[in-house]
């Protein structure tokens, strides 16, 4: 059971021991992102983490980048849609001087002036390379449709807003972001509790600073579906369809018939899709919730003359979950879930990161005993009545490639 | 079963066979990781069965002597197994995760596998699946760059064939032809098993003798000389593409090369995602949106390779800084040294942690250097390089004499 607890400053920290490793996790998760960005600029809040990594207290964007490595700290810092995370795995003696350059990233960071243009131009290269990987661009598109905004914004941030922000408006925006109330620090591996804890007390109990609060999740928007044009040796189907968000009832149900859907080589889309009929080397299922959404994202590639094909057998399989589960296709999806846990269980960047997505996710740490329960609990019943309150129709579609599938 | 020995927490045996097993406890671990190595990719098919190792690795899960395809899925399903494999120019891996108590049961299916039935009407289908495959990987520039300058860097030399095949190949390919690419390199002598985690070694080994025993013994031979290997310059161009690439390419040492740590160093330093000279003067400096270097050690051979992406009017100047910078291996310093040592053996540490991370360096260490390092040893291994070794292995190798291929929007 991981040790929790709230700091005077409102810092979570949670701390994991985990034997027989060598390695210890870090992962501090801080609120913002591009959901928190200025209409225009969206991605500033990309280039204020890179920037952070660029100088920090006394150190200069090279001697922090040297500190990490003179002790084998595999780091790396970057912003999502709702948060900033900076998280690396390291062996564990060298923790007290992890959490150090961290809290200085965090704390202090210098945010150069003359380092902000390679970072924008970095980021506006990656931005115009979407379309040369097409799974990519499909996933952009499809999450630009399908979630309400300010969510629908692209992890990468936008071109324009990359492009305009300001060194000042970087430091403004460290300011209101960067703070310890609602960020979370989870640790996990060869630690022992005292130590860790008197760790991150010293580099960071003297943070201050008030929380941000995130966007409230509006409706979802009408669903559509769409094509691009594209030049792509095959053809991408990205679908996606309401589902069970964390902390419903049927939020196991919906792993659990997710994956009879798709887990491992049984599952339903493999074989009626890939095994059948050999329309696809690429072919899944997934379903991801948090507190404030719950959705299931469907993803096939195939070549044009397939293309057809293939939408129409993965649309039929989605509903025919209901009244068709066997109790050993069940057991073969909750088994499977089972070997995941069990193997990340074993990780110390594995614990490290669902711990504080936990707290991200409920505002608390579920045990693996409880996840197991969670899992083992679901029954043939619980499917139906899932696919009864989450149909699979209507769903959001984009495809991409040379002509329009639909 | 005619040897058996211990090299610290490495267990080894080599049964009757030919077959060698290794397997690694991990004390504390819930689950286990099992694993056959064949020693076996593109680089040893004939060129009109080019794409016939992947294809083969595909069509070992669609049924057995014993089973069938979905016998084989269900099976797997039902103990909740995270089986997978993957085929490179020198080497077909299949393996599996599992809750230990499931090991034996996996184990025994693995060892079906390794001699599949190849039925006709699932060798057709799953023919499909790959032609999909190799279509799904046309749309990925950097990895199109990649085997097209394989193919042109080796000048027809197996060594650089690919992995997938083209369209052409794989769609003529016979099951008689797999079927004699399958009794040519499936043999025991040609194979390595692998368990990490919570196992029982002594049901391991009798478990392995009883499964594979209808494995050929045959010695399996693979032509590892006669490289030709000049200095080109090409350029390749793609509809649809907004970025540009290069690649250089130059000889590097092989596998079981005892330079190769002094060159993996060298490499890190050089062309490391985080630290290096590359990351410095081209990714932090704005100009690249992404660059790296890297030691590519294989049999009897190995690749300098070093890439870079970015827009096409900068390719130019990019290409330049980029082998400017790898031209020069030895512009480093002590401290450089250092913290690439620490960085080389803490990722060591780290990536033998867990059962599956294990498994494979055990798997390739034996079937590269027929050796068994611990991890210290090797992390003892790297901390004794110095810069003497670093400059006779820069010596060595071809720093100076470098191919460049580029992949630019047509």
């Amino acid at each position: 059971m991981p040790h929790v607890e709230t700091f005077d400053n409102g810092l979570t920290l949670i701390l994991e021991p985990m034997q027989n490793l060598e390695s210890v996790a870090y992962e501090l998760q801080i609120p913002g992102g591009v959901v928190l960005d200025r209409e225009d600029r969206v991605g500033a809040s990309i280039i204020l983490s890179e920037l952070s990594s660029r100088g920090a207290g006394d150190l200069n964007s090279r001697a922090l980048s040297d500190a990490f490595e003179e002790r084998g700290i595999r780091h790396a810092e970057s912003t999502g849609n709702d948060r900033f995370s900076y998280r690396g795995v390291l062996l564990s003696d060298f923790l007290g001087e992890a959490l150090r350059l961290v809290s200085l990233m965090v704390q202090r960071p210098i945010l150069p002036e003359d380092e902000i243009a390679p970072i924008q131009s970095v980021l506006i290269q990656d931005i115009d390379s979407i379309p040369d990987e097409p799974s990519r661009q499909v996933m952009v598109e499809l999450s630009g449709s399908y979630y309400p905004a300010p969510h629908n914004r692209q992890s990468h941030g936008s071109r324009d807003g990359i492009a305009a922000t300001t060194v000042a408006e970087l430091r403004e925006l460290w300011q209101g972001s960067y703070v310890p109330r609602g960020s979370v620090l989870s640790l996990a591996g060869n630690i022992e509790i005292t130590q860790a804890r008197e760790l991150a007390l010293r580099y960071f109990s003297d943070w201050r600073g008030a929380a941000r609060t995130l966007p409230v999740w509006g409706p979802m928007p009408e669903h559509r579906q769409s094509h691009v044009v594209a030049e792509s040796a095959q053809v991408q189907l990205a679908l996606a369809y309401s589902s069970a968000k964390f902390g419903d009832v049927d939020y196991y149900t919906s792993k659990v018939a997710t994956g009879v859907l798709s887990g491992g080589m049984f599952g339903r889309l493999f074989i009626e899709v890939r095994e059948k009929r050999g329309l696809c080397y690429s072919v899944s299922a997934r379903h991801s919730g948090t507190k404030d959404y719950g959705t299931v994202l469907v993803y096939a590639g195939t070549t044009p003359d397939r293309a057809a094909e293939t939408l129409a057998v993965m649309i039929a399989e989605l509903p025919r979950l209901r009244g068709t589960v066997t109790q050993a296709e069940l057991d073969r999806a909750r088994a499977n879930l089972l070997t995941g846990l069990i193997m990340s269980e074993e990780s110390s960047g594995s614990r490290a990161s669902s711990n504080a997505g936990d707290w991200w996710v409920a505002g608390r740490v579920r045990t693996l005993e409880e996840i197991k329960a969670g899992i083992d609990a679901v029954t043939r019943a619980d499917i139906d009545r899932y696919v009864e309150r989450f149909p699979s129709v209507p769903f959001s579609l984009v495809s991409l490639g040379p002509k329009a599938v639909v | 079963m005619s040897s058996s020995t211990s090299n610290s927490k490495t267990l080894k045996a080599t049964l009757d066979s030919g077959l060698v097993v290794l397997g690694e406890y991990f004390p504390g671990a819930k689950s286990a990781a099992v694993g056959y190595f064949v020693r076996s990719g593109a680089r040893d098919e004939i060129s009109v069965e080019s794409g016939v190792s992947h294809f083969l690795e595909h069509m070992v899960f669609k049924g057995t002597r014993k089973r069938s395809s979905e016998d084989l899925t269900l099976q797997m399903g039902d103990i909740g197994a995270q089986a997978n494999a993957f085929t490179s120019e020198e080497n077909t891996v299949y393996y599996a995760g599992v809750l230990a108590e499931h090991l034996p049961t996996i184990h025994e299916i693995l060892s079906d596998m390794l001699i599949p039935a190849l039925v006709p009407g699932e060798f057709a289908m799953e023919k499909k699946v790959i032609l999909e495959e190799i279509a799904l990987y046309q749309d990925r520039p950097h990895f199109f760059l990649f085997e097209q300058s394989m193919r042109d860097y080796f000048q027809g030399h197996p060594a650089g064939n690919s992995v997938l095949g083209s369209v052409a190949s794989v769609s003529a390919l016979a099951v008689e032809q797999m079927r004699a690419y399958h009794d040519r390199r499936y043999s025991a002598p040609n194979m390595v098993l692998v368990a990490s985690g919570k196992f029982d070694w002594d049901t391991l080994l009798s478990n392995a003798t009883r499964w594979t025993a209808d494995l050929p013994t045959e010695e399996v031979a693979r032509l590892v000389s006669g490289y030709t290997r000049p200095a080109l310059a090409r350029e390749y161009k793609r509809k649809g593409i907004n970025q540009a690439h290069v690649l250089l390419m130059a000889e590097g040492c092989s596998a079981e090369d005892p330079d190769r740590f002094a060159l993996e160093l060298v490499m890190l330093m050089l062309g490391d995602s985080s630290g290096s000279r590359l990351y410095w003067e081209l990714v932090d400096k704005g100009t690249a949106e992404s660059a790296g270097a890297e030691s590519e050690e294989r049999d009897g051979t190995g690749l300098l390779v070093a890439y870079a992406a970015t827009e096409p009017q900068r390719l130019d100047s990019v290409a330049g800084t980029l082998r400017r910078l790898v031209s020069d291996p030895l512009a480093f310093n002590d401290a450089d040294l250092s913290r690439a040592k620490v960085k080389l053996t803490s990722r060591l540490v780290m990536s033998g942690e867990l059962p599956m991370g294990r498994l494979m360096a055990l798997g390739l260490e034996w079937i590269y250097r027929h050796d068994l390092q611990s991890l210290r040893e090797m992390v003892e291994a790297v901390n004794l390089v110095s810069r003497q070794d670093i400059e006779r292995a820069a010596a060595r190798f071809k720093f100076q004499e470098w191919s460049e291929f580029r992949l630019i929007p047509e």
